[in-house]
């Protein structure tokens, strides 16, 4: 078990070391996660593995007996999302023992989102153990990691003010969209997919007085659904570039590989209606709506970054909580540490 | 009552100016520190850069017996005076944020600079509007309609500004204090029509004029007051009919704004020249 504690580790690709273009082609669908997870815990150097796969991180959380893991685990993930290994080593981080401790703890507790101190990344980190435990990738050290991850975020939460003055990306949408339109009442809504973000994005919308949400998708059952949830109308997805001058926000979150909306489409729109700007949101990885329509005039075009970096501006005020945080988790990552250790220690002298 | 007042009218004028100018700065320096300035600091301000600016030009008013529209230090001075007085009814109605930052900014500059070139408030004959009402009449309603499209500058400008922030990304400062674009660019059509539709009055009173006294009426400064006219149709019929909108049509709004501006020199000049030369008429006119 000495052994295998020393290489205990996480390879990571998030929005800290790759920037948008980079993550949209290391983004892992939810069954390549799952293939990718099932390949490396068959391997005989692999112990235990978890993927955490979000729209801003795709971490390999693992315990392996042999030091020379890591090449294997950076080959694996190459090979499954299709990028090459250089990209990959350029844009990601790789750490072991008590720094995966120290990481896992600030991941479960949103200190290295995006968006500091957002709450879903601990959903998310909850059903990535969730997966790999029904799946049996899971032992004694990655379960222990990732329960206690889950504590010391509730505890960094509770004891300091991490949360508080946090902006959602909900409320920047909201933000921008009165900095372009004034009010909202006017304003009609097109959410393209169902993902997380643009729902809640939508809901933040709605509870301003938007005029109205239609919701498209690629399976018409789930924009009736999220239709109904959100008191809108859906549409088949096919139909959205056609129906697009009638709106003035569009929200895209869908898992399509490719683009929804080009920019010979969206300036169609424009053409029909030249004197209403559009504000276009997409949240989705890899990116839904092509970069360049922000060049359009009456075009104003967010993506996930965008939206992240305005809804931290106000991390300055927050530093003294963001680090009063930190060190509550230094301590719980510690803490776990030397329980791991002596665990390790104790098994040995039995084995003796 | 005026002749007991112990200033000057370029005094009176100059202390105007100043408020102006302290307003702005004062202005600058909330957003420096990134703080809303208070409206009601702002407000008060321009109302006494407003109350010195209208005894100076009563002063002047009574010292040449008519309005004082008679050389560029008194067009500035009045476009300056009329922009802060389209302020007072178009900022509190509207809330428009920042609008009276800008205004304190643009009628200090306008006023400040007619009283550092001395040259601008030169000497012209009394009467010069010739005791006829119409030409008085359109040359109120000419100046009003040049403030107009100063605040149709102004606003412009504000939406230039807030599109520049949006496409870029920026949020702090000067951007968070501003109006929506869609609330700016509706503003200013609505301002820009308003501004043609009183200039088009203003020279149907001018043509009353020039029809009678053909002579007295430089072609040059009818050519170049048509023109500018003509521009500011265009860019209305245009912006109706949805081909010049949003971003071109603030270009358009500043640019044909400064080209309206910069005509006023010439077209005085041209003005002082026919005076000068029919010094008879004028007389006649008396």
């Amino acid at each position: 078990m000495s052994e295998v504690l020393q290489s205990l580790f996480v390879l990571g690709c998030t929005h800290h070391q790759a920037p948008l273009e980079v993550r949209e082609r290391m983004a892992l669908t939810p069954e390549n996660a799952a293939a990718l997870r099932q390949e490396l815990h068959a391997l005989d150097d692999i112990h235990e593995c978890i993927v955490v796969n979000t729209c801003n991180r795709v971490e390999v959380y693992g315990l392996s007996a042999t030091p020379t893991v890591e090449a294997t685990v950076r080959d694996y993930l190459c090979a499954r999302n299709g990028v090459s290994r250089e990209l990959l080593d350029a844009h990601s981080s790789w750490h072991t023992n008590l720094d995966a401790l120290q990481h896992a703890f600030e991941v479960s507790s949103g200190l290295d989102s995006q968006i500091v101190g957002e709450t879903d990344i601990l959903g998310q980190m909850k059903n990535a153990y969730a997966d790999a435990r029904a799946a049996n990738c899971t032992g004694i050290v990655l379960n222990r990691l990732f329960e206690k991850s889950f504590q010391a975020a509730k505890a960094a939460r509770t004891q300091t003010g991490i949360t508080r003055g946090q902006v959602s990306i909900g409320n920047v949408a909201v933000d921008l969209a009165n900095r372009i339109f004034g009010h909202l009442r006017d304003s009609r809504v097109l959410l393209i997919g169902s993902g997380d973000v643009a729902e809640k994005t939508a809901q933040s919308l709605k509870s301003r007085g938007v005029a109205d949400i239609t919701v498209a998708s690629r399976t018409y059952e789930n924009s009736h659904t999220l239709a109904h949830s959100l008191g809108g109308a859906a549409i088949e997805l096919s139909d959205f570039a056609a129906q697009l001058k009638r709106f003035d926000i569009v929200i895209s979150s869908t898992a399509a590989p490719g683009l929804i909306l080009d920019r010979d489409t969206l300036a169609a729109a424009l053409k029909q209606r030249p004197d209403r700007p559009f504000f276009l949101i997409d949240v989705a990885l890899p990116r839904d709506i092509d970069s360049t329509v922000n060049k359009l005039e009456n075009a104003y075009l967010y993506n996930l970054d965008d939206l992240s970096n305005i809804a931290n501006e106000n991390l300055e005020q927050r530093k003294a909580e963001i680090d009063r945080a930190r060190t509550i988790l230094k301590s719980h990552a510690w803490n776990l540490w030397l329980q791991l250790r002596r665990r390790t220690l104790m098994a040995t002298r039995l084995e003796s | 009552m005026l002749e007991e007042i112990v200033i000057s009218a370029r005094e009176a004028l100059a202390i105007g100016a100043s408020i102006y100018l302290s307003a702005f700065l004062f202005g600058v320096l909330s957003l420096l520190i990134r703080k809303p300035y208070p409206r009601a600091a702002m407000f008060t301000l321009l109302i006494g850069g407003f109350l010195f600016q209208t005894l100076g030009l009563n002063l002047r008013g009574a010292e040449i017996k008519g309005c004082p529209l008679g050389n560029i230090f008194e067009i500035s001075q009045f476009i300056a005076w009329s922009l802060v007085l389209l302020y007072f009814l178009i900022g509190p109605a509207f809330k428009l944020r920042l609008l009276g930052f800008f205004t304190a900014g643009l009628a200090g500059l306008l006023a400040g600079t007619a009283l550092l070139i001395p040259n601008w408030d030169h000497p012209y004959p009394p009467g010069i509007f010739g005791g006829n009402p119409w030409i008085e009449l359109h040359a109120a309603l000419a100046i009003f309609s040049y403030a107009m499209f100063a605040i149709v500058a102004l606003v412009s400008a504000m939406f230039l500004i807030q599109q520049h922030g949006l496409k870029n990304k920026q949020f702090k400062g000067l951007y968070q204090y501003l109006l929506s674009v869609q609330q700016l660019d509706l503003m200013a059509k609505r301002l820009l029509i308003t501004g043609v539709v009183v200039l088009s009055a203003a020279l149907i009173f001018g043509a009353v004029f020039w029809i009678n006294h053909p002579e007295r009426v430089p072609v040059f400064k009818l050519t170049v007051t048509c023109l500018v006219w003509a521009g500011y149709l265009i860019v209305v019929v245009l912006r109706i009919q949805k081909r010049l909108a949003t971003r071109r049509h603030a270009i358009a709004s500043i640019g044909l704004f400064i080209f309206a501006l910069a005509s006023l020199w010439p077209v005085q000049s041209a003005r002082d020249t026919i005076a000068t030369e029919a010094p008879a008429v004028q007389k006649t006119s008396e």
